[in-house]
């Protein structure tokens, strides 16, 4: 298929954005920050697909990772134990494992993408691919993806209502407390108790 | 070639006066209420130029890359929204066939660039007023997206040139009578202006910008005025027939619509009562979501039996 130059340097400079901004996922010290460097790397890959013809999934890859991100970033500050915001904290674990895994999986995609032959379709001349995404998802397969969709609302709201009661300090039904600067200590951060010390449970009411 | 320059050209005249409209419309319409003091023409002109000349204001240990940013990038999604508004049927920068979900695209880009400006200050009220946001844009974002898809039944196109055609026979402020008013109070949301001004509100010293002072308040100010008029612009598009309309060549047309339109908010956004956010949230959930849904079902039903 023609097409120009200008083409080709947009994929490449949006394919080393999409790289560069997935890299710093892992090397960024902030839970927001690594979400929106992910979002970052998805909006560069829905250009790619906008590029590629796919001009309904690349920009709705905008919108969608636009929310995901967003709600992910406000639910790991809810509901992590260090949610780092501005505080600095490491992002990855199991460094040993996770090398090794991404050292395989890279060397398995660039063998696909090196050794592989792929077809050479250009796109039939009366393309319309919002139209035909969408006799793809709403005619036959219809079924599969309303109940694919609801079964994952389903989830996402059932683990939500299963987690949301086990605070940062404890379960939300026993009330919470943070725990002592030293081992068995005082819970920390509260404000000094008032010289009555009698232990009135209401004064811990916030 | 010449039109898709002209459309350019289009869009950057707009960056460029459209902060200046905005302001002098916001004060001739609040003159009458007695809101705002000051010259009319000049006013606007000489905040700009005073903050300019203001320090710009550090916070301790801030994200400064996001924060220096945040401005630049609203408006840059407020270009988008603005390169995807037709202006006549072939006056258009980008005749995108998906250029009605890409409006939802900003809509939704706009809350994480919100959230920005606020949580990379690193300081206390901006953060509320970031938080703030995101809950409420949610809400917003759900019912703009109803109304859109609403919009796009009857032009049976994601495209805002086949939405503009498909009024032709009938503006779809009056085949969808709810439509307007909700992506209006979209409109306000989604620029927090007005009552919906919950983001950088009072109540917040200023909220998300509380923090900043100086050129990159100056930015944040134009970034918003520019994505009310684009918005303004998307509203016309919509529900006003765009370019559609005797006597007059398109393009004006669709000057004198979003005009009207921004007028509209304008006024609403000085005489509509300010909402506690708890308040808002409820309102947006249970009386404006559904309220979209029957939107939809109408314009649907409608679609169908035409």
């Amino acid at each position: 298929m023609e097409h120009s130059i200008a083409v080709d340097i947009a994929f490449l400079l949006l394919a080393v954005l999409a790289v560069v901004a997935g890299w710093r996922v892992f090397r960024t010290d902030s839970m927001v920050r690594a979400s929106f460097f992910l979002l970052v790397s998805f909006i560069a890959v829905g250009a790619i697909m906008i590029l590629l013809a796919a001009e309904y999934l690349g920009v709705a890859m905008f919108f969608m990772m636009a929310v995901e991100m967003m709600v992910m970033a406000l639910f790991m500050v809810m509901f992590m134990m260090n949610p780092a915001g501005l505080n600095p904290m490491m992002m990855v674990h199991q460094h040993r494992l996770s090398i090794v895994a991404g050292g395989v999986a890279f060397v398995i995609l660039a063998a696909m993408a090196l050794f592989s032959s792929f077809p050479a379709d250009p796109l039939p001349a009366g393309l319309d691919p919002v139209h035909s995404l969408g006799e793809e998802m709403l005619g036959d397969s219809m079924l599969i993806f309303e109940s694919a969709g609801i079964v994952l609302l389903a989830t996402m709201i059932g683990v939500v209502v299963l987690s949301s009661h086990r605070g940062r300090y404890g379960a939300a039904e026993e009330g919470s407390m943070p725990p002592g600067l030293e081992p068995g200590g005082d819970p920390a951060g509260q404000p000094e108790d008032d010289e009555s010390g009698g232990g009135h449970a209401h004064h811990h009411h916030h | 070639m010449i039109e898709s320059l002209a459309s350019l050209l289009m869009v950057t005249v707009v960056l460029v006066l459209g902060p200046y409209v905005v302001a002098v419309l916001d004060r001739l319409v609040a003159t009458p209420t007695g809101a705002m003091a000051g010259d009319v023409w000049l006013g606007p002109l000489s905040r700009a130029a005073w903050l300019l000349t203001q320090q710009a204001n550090a916070t301790e240990a801030p994200d400064w890359q996001a924060w220096r940013l945040s401005p630049a990038l609203y408006l840059a999604l407020a270009a988008v929204g603005l390169a995807v508004v037709p202006w006549s049927p072939t006056l258009i920068a980008t005749d995108l066939v998906t250029s009605v979900v890409l409006w939802g695209s900003v809509e939704a880009l706009a809350t994480v660039v919100i959230f920005l400006q606020g949580w990379s200050a690193n300081a206390v009220l901006p953060l509320i007023g970031a938080y703030r946001y995101v809950a409420l844009g949610l809400s917003y974002i759900l019912i703009s997206m109803f109304v859109l898809i609403g919009v796009a039944l009857p032009a049976e196109s994601l495209q805002w040139t086949q939405v503009v055609t498909a009024q032709e026979s009938l503006w779809n402020v009056i085949r969808q009578p709810l439509g307007l008013p909700l992506f209006l109070v979209v409109g306000l949301g989604l620029t927090f202006w007005g009552p919906l001004n919950l983001a950088d509100s009072t109540d917040l010293a200023g909220g998300t910008s509380a923090e900043v002072s100086g050129p990159s308040r100056l930015a944040w100010e134009l970034a918003r005025a520019v994505m009310l008029v684009a918005f303004s612009a998307i509203a016309a598009t919509a529900f006003l027939g765009g370019w559609l309309g005797p006597w007059l060549p398109g393009p004006v047309w669709v000057l004198l619509k979003t005009l009207a339109v921004l007028a509209l908010l304008l006024w609403l956004g000085h005489r509509l009562p300010r909402v506690a956010p708890e308040r808002c949230v409820t309102l947006m959930w249970v009386v404006l979501l559904p309220l979209s849904f029957v939107d939809l079902i109408w314009a649907g039903v409608l679609a169908l039996w035409a």
